[in-house]
C-alpha cells in the first residue's frame, strides 16, 4: 500500500456533554471513491438529539465506509477511512 | 396580602406533584420508541410534546382562585393548568396517546386539549387564546355572571398582536380577564433579553389602563395571592390584570430539543429554584406532618399511574373517524373524501 | 460515469438550500434573513444551520414573535431595495402576519404600477406526516398560489431547493419558498430517499415556471410537488412492475405554473392523476386539471386526483395516515383507472 490512510473515529466528533454513547448515522454526503478536502462535511450522525457532522480531517479519497446510512454505532465506532492524497 | 389557609396550600401542592409525575412520566412515555435516535412519529406518543415541568406554580397558585365556570385558554404548554384546573385526567391522557376515547377523539392531541365540563382549552399558534378568553369574559358580561376568563401565555406571546388588541378590548369593555404571563426567559432558543424591550413583562399593561404585577418568585403561594387581586378584581367587574409569575423550563421547548443554546449555569439555576421544593416547605412551616405531605404525593402519583395505564388500554381511532366532527351540524358531501376505498392500509 | 457520480458530494435538502442562502449573503450585504430561532438554533428545521457563526445576529436575525411586524419590515427594507429573506417558522402561522403578505408583499408592484419593486423572499416551513395536527401540519399551497403577486416555489430536492433559492433571492418580485419538513434531512424527522441528491459546488439558479420530469413514462402521468413526488416516485416503481409506466411531474413552482410541460405529458399518456398535500377543493389539484381540460379535454381519458380531503388534519397515527394520500393511495388510483 503506497499511499496512507486515516480513520475518522466517532471519539473524537462525539459532544462532551452527551450522556448516550450510542448514535445512528443519518446521512453520509459522500460514497467510496468520493474525492474530499479537508474540512468537507462527510456525513452526519445523531447522538440523542444532537446532530453532529462527520468531517474531513484531511484532502484525500474515501475508501471505506463503514457504517451504513441507518445503522448504529457505539462510542468509539470508526466512521470511514480515507486515503491521505 | 390575603392569607392562605392550609387546605389550599395542600390542594395546590397536590396539584402540582401531580403535574410533575405527570410530565416525568410523559416524558419516559414519549421517548419510548425514539431510540437510540430520536424520530418525532415514532412511539406511543408522536407529534411534539411541550412539558410544563418547572411551570407548576403558575397553573396550581392561579387556577386555584378558580371553578368550573370559569374559562381558562392555555398555549401549547398546558398540562400543569388543565390538572390544576380539574381536567379529566384521564381522558386528557388518552388525548395525548391518541386513543378513541380521548377528549377530542384523538384528533386534537396535547396542544389542542378541550374540557368544556370545567371551561379548559389549549391551542398551538401563540397568542391566539387571548381573544378567546377575552370572548368567555364578553359573555360574563353580558349574562351579568360573575364568573371569570384567565388566558395563560408566555413571555415571547407578549409581543404577539392579539396579545396586545385583547389587552385594549378587555380593557375598553371592561371585561373580566385575567392575562396570565409565565416568563420561563426562554422562546424556544430566543432569550427574553434579545427579542423583549422590557424585562418586567408587566409593564405591557402600562400602555393600556389596566394594572399589571409581576411574580418575581417561583412561588405558587406568592401567585395565588398575587391571582386573588387579579381575579378578585374581575369577579367585582373592576375589569382585566395582566399578571406575569416567573416560572422555568425544566425539560426543554419540547422533547428533543438538546438545548444546546442554552448556557449551562442558566440551567442549573432554574433548576434550582423549584417551587415544589418551596411549597414543600410551606407546608411544614404550617405544621403539616411529613406523612401527610407524603401521603398527597403518593396519591397524586398513582392518580398519573391510573390515568396512563387507562390510557394505554383505550383502543385508537378508526381511520374513517378523521371525516368526522368538522361541523356540530354537518352538511352532505363536504369533506371531499377519498376514491380508494380498496386500499389496505398498515398497521397504525 | 458511475466513478464520477461516486466522486460527487450529495447534500440534504437544508443544506442545500443553506448553502445558497450563504452564497448569496456573501455575494450581497443587502441580504439577510429575519425568522424565530434562526440564529443559535439555526432554524428549527435546520433552514438556517450554521450561517450566524459566518454572518452574525446583525444578518441572521432572530426577531419576536410578530409575525405582521417582521414580515412587513421585510416588505419595508425590501421596498428600500434590500433583499431580506423573512421565514415564518410553520406556514401555519401566516394567519398572523397575513395581511402585510397578501396586501403589501403581493400587491404593493401593482398598486404602484410597477414603481416599486418587493426584492424579498418568504420561506416557510410546510407539511405533515409527524403527527403534529390541525396547527401544525399544512401546506396552504393553493392559499399562497391563488392570491395574485406572489411567486410560488416548492423544492422536492436538494438540487432544486438551491437553484431554486438562488433564483428566489435574486428575484425582483417576492417569493414565497415552502420547504418541506419531512424533506430537509432532519436527524428527528428523517426523510425518504429522494431529497438528498448530488449538489453543485457552484451557484446556479433554477427558472421558475419549469416543471422538471423526474421520471419518464408512457402510460400516466403523475403531476405533484414535494413530499408526494417521492411518493410517486415510489409508486411509479411499484406500477412498473406490473408493467404500467408512470411519467412524474414535478412543479416545482406553483406561480408560474408550467402547465406546457404538463399538457405535452398528458397528450403522450392520455392519463392523468394529481397528487397534492393540501386540502382539495378549490386547490392545486382543481387548478391542474382544470388547465389540462381547458387547453383540450379530449387529451385526457382518465383523470384523477390526490389530495387531503377538506377537514383539519387530525392529530392520531390512524386518521392522518388517512387523510394523507400516500403511496398505496396513488398505485390504486392508477390501478383503478385499469390501463
Amino acid at each position: 500500500m503506497s499511499n496512507q490512510e486515516t480513520v475518522i473515529s466517532s471519539e473524537s466528533l462525539w459532544p462532551e456533554d452527551a450522556a448516550e454513547d450510542e448514535a445512528v448515522i443519518t446521512n453520509w454526503f459522500v460514497s467510496e471513491g468520493s474525492a474530499v478536502d479537508r474540512g468537507t462535511t462527510l456525513g452526519e450522525m445523531q447522538v440523542e438529539k444532537v446532530s453532529v457532522d462527520i468531517v474531513a480531517n484531511t484532502q484525500g479519497e474515501v475508501d471505506e465506509i463503514m457504517i451504513d446510512e441507518g445503522g448504529e454505532l457505539s462510542r468509539g465506532d470508526p466512521l470511514a477511512r480515507l486515503m491521505i492524497e | 396580602m390575603v392569607v392562605v389557609g392550609v387546605t389550599q396550600i395542600k390542594e395546590m401542592y397536590s396539584n402540582m406533584v401531580t403535574a410533575r409525575h405527570y410530565e416525568e412520566r410523559l416524558r419516559e412515555e414519549y421517548l419510548e420508541g425514539k431510540q437510540p435516535s430520536f424520530d418525532i412519529s415514532a412511539g406511543p406518543i408522536p407529534g411534539e410534546l411541550h412539558l410544563a415541568a418547572g411551570h407548576e406554580a403558575s397553573g396550581a397558585g392561579i387556577c386555584q382562585h378558580l371553578d368550573n365556570d370559569d374559562t381558562v385558554t392555555a398555549p401549547h404548554r398546558p398540562h400543569h393548568i388543565a390538572i390544576a384546573k380539574d381536567i379529566d385526567l384521564k381522558r386528557m391522557t388518552a388525548e395525548i396517546f391518541g386513543r378513541k376515547t380521548g377528549l377530542s377523539k384523538g384528533k386534537g392531541g396535547h396542544m389542542h386539549l378541550y374540557d368544556p365540563e370545567v371551561g379548559f382549552a389549549c391551542s398551538g399558534i401563540i397568542a391566539e387564546g387571548c381573544p378567546p378568553a377575552v370572548g368567555a369574559g364578553l359573555a360574563a358580561k353580558k349574562r351579568g355572571s360573575d364568573n371569570v376568563a384567565v388566558a395563560f401565555i408566555g413571555e415571547g406571546a407578549i409581543n404577539q398582536g392579539a396579545f396586545l388588541e385583547s389587552l385594549n378590548f378587555a380593557s375598553v369593555q371592561n371585561l373580566p380577564v385575567v392575562f396570565v404571563i409565565e416568563d420561563n426567559d426562554w422562546a424556544i432558543s430566543m432569550p427574553k433579553g434579545r427579542v423583549t424591550d422590557v424585562s418586567d413583562g408587566s409593564e405591557r399593561a402600562n400602555g393600556f389602563d389596566l394594572p399589571g404585577y409581576r411574580v418575581d418568585k417561583d412561588d405558587a403561594i406568592e401567585i395565588y395571592q398575587a391571582a386573588s387581586d387579579a381575579i378578585g378584581r374581575a369577579r367585582d367587574r373592576s375589569g382585566p390584570s395582566l399578571l406575569e409569575v416567573q416560572v422555568h423550563r425544566r425539560m426543554g421547548h419540547f422533547m428533543g430539543d438538546a438545548e444546546g443554546y442554552r448556557p449551562d449555569d442558566d440551567i442549573e439555576q432554574a433548576n434550582a429554584r423549584d417551587s415544589i421544593t418551596r411549597i414543600e416547605n410551606d407546608l411544614e412551616s404550617q405544621g403539616v406532618a411529613s406523612d401527610d405531605i407524603e401521603q398527597i404525593r403518593s396519591k397524586a402519583q398513582n392518580r398519573v399511574e391510573e390515568a396512563i395505564e387507562w390510557a394505554k388500554s383505550q383502543p385508537k381511532p378508526d381511520p374513517e373517524e378523521a371525516y368526522t366532527d368538522m361541523f356540530s351540524n354537518p352538511e352532505e358531501g363536504v369533506t371531499g373524501g377519498k376514491n380508494t376505498d380498496n386500499v389496505v392500509r398498515g398497521d397504525d | 460515469m458511475s466513478q464520477q457520480k461516486a466522486a460527487e458530494r450529495q447534500l440534504t435538502m437544508s443544506r442545500a438550500m443553506v448553502s445558497a442562502i450563504a452564497h448569496e449573503m456573501r455575494e450581497d450585504e443587502e441580504v439577510f434573513y429575519m425568522g424565530e430561532d434562526v440564529a443559535d438554533y439555526g432554524g428549527i428545521f435546520d433552514s438556517t444551520d450554521g450561517l450566524l457563526d459566518e454572518f452574525g445576529r446583525d444578518r441572521i436575525m432572530d426577531i419576536p414573535i410578530s409575525e405582521t411586524a417582521y414580515v412587513g419590515a421585510a416588505v419595508g427594507a425590501a421596498m428600500e431595495g434590500m433583499r431580506p429573506i423573512a421565514e415564518l417558522m410553520f406556514v401555519d402561522f401566516f394567519g398572523v402576519g397575513m395581511d402585510q403578505i397578501y396586501n403589501f408583499m403581493a400587491k404593493n408592484t401593482y398598486m404602484s404600477g410597477g414603481n416599486v419593486s418587493v426584492p424579498m423572499v418568504l420561506t416557510a416551513g410546510v407539511g405533515g406526516t409527524y403527527n403534529d395536527a390541525a396547527q401544525h401540519s399544512q401546506t396552504l399551497y393553493a392559499t399562497f398560489s391563488h392570491l395574485p403577486g406572489m411567486k410560488v416555489v416548492v423544492p422536492s430536492t436538494a438540487y432544486d431547493a438551491k437553484g431554486l433559492m438562488h433564483n428566489a433571492i435574486r428575484d425582483d418580485d417576492p417569493v414565497v419558498y415552502l420547504f418541506h419538513k419531512r424533506l430537509m434531512g432532519i436527524g428527528w424527522l428523517p426523510a425518504p430517499e429522494g431529497p438528498k441528491t448530488p449538489v453543485p459546488k457552484e451557484d446556479y439558479a433554477l427558472p421558475f415556471g419549469e416543471a422538471d420530469i423526474k421520471r419518464n413514462g408512457e402510460d400516466v402521468t403523475i403531476v405533484t410537488l414535494g413530499l408526494h413526488v417521492h411518493h410517486a416516485l415510489e409508486a411509479a416503481s411499484q406500477l412498473s412492475d406490473d408493467g404500467t409506466e408512470a411519467e412524474v411531474v414535478d412543479l416545482r413552482t406553483l406561480v408560474p405554473l408550467d402547465e406546457e410541460t404538463v399538457i405535452s405529458s398528458v397528450k403522450k399518456t392520455g392519463n392523468l392523476l394529481v397528487v397534492d398535500e393540501d386540502y382539495q377543493s378549490y386547490g392545486v389539484t382543481s387548478e391542474v386539471i382544470s388547465r389540462v381540460v381547458e387547453h383540450d379535454s379530449d387529451i385526457v381519458n382518465n383523470v384523477d386526483r390526490l389530495a387531503i380531503p377538506d377537514v383539519p388534519i387530525p392529530f392520531a397515527r390512524s386518521m392522518e395516515n388517512e387523510v394523507l394520500p400516500d403511496v398505496d393511495d396513488i398505485v390504486a388510483s392508477v390501478r383503478g383507472m385499469n390501463l
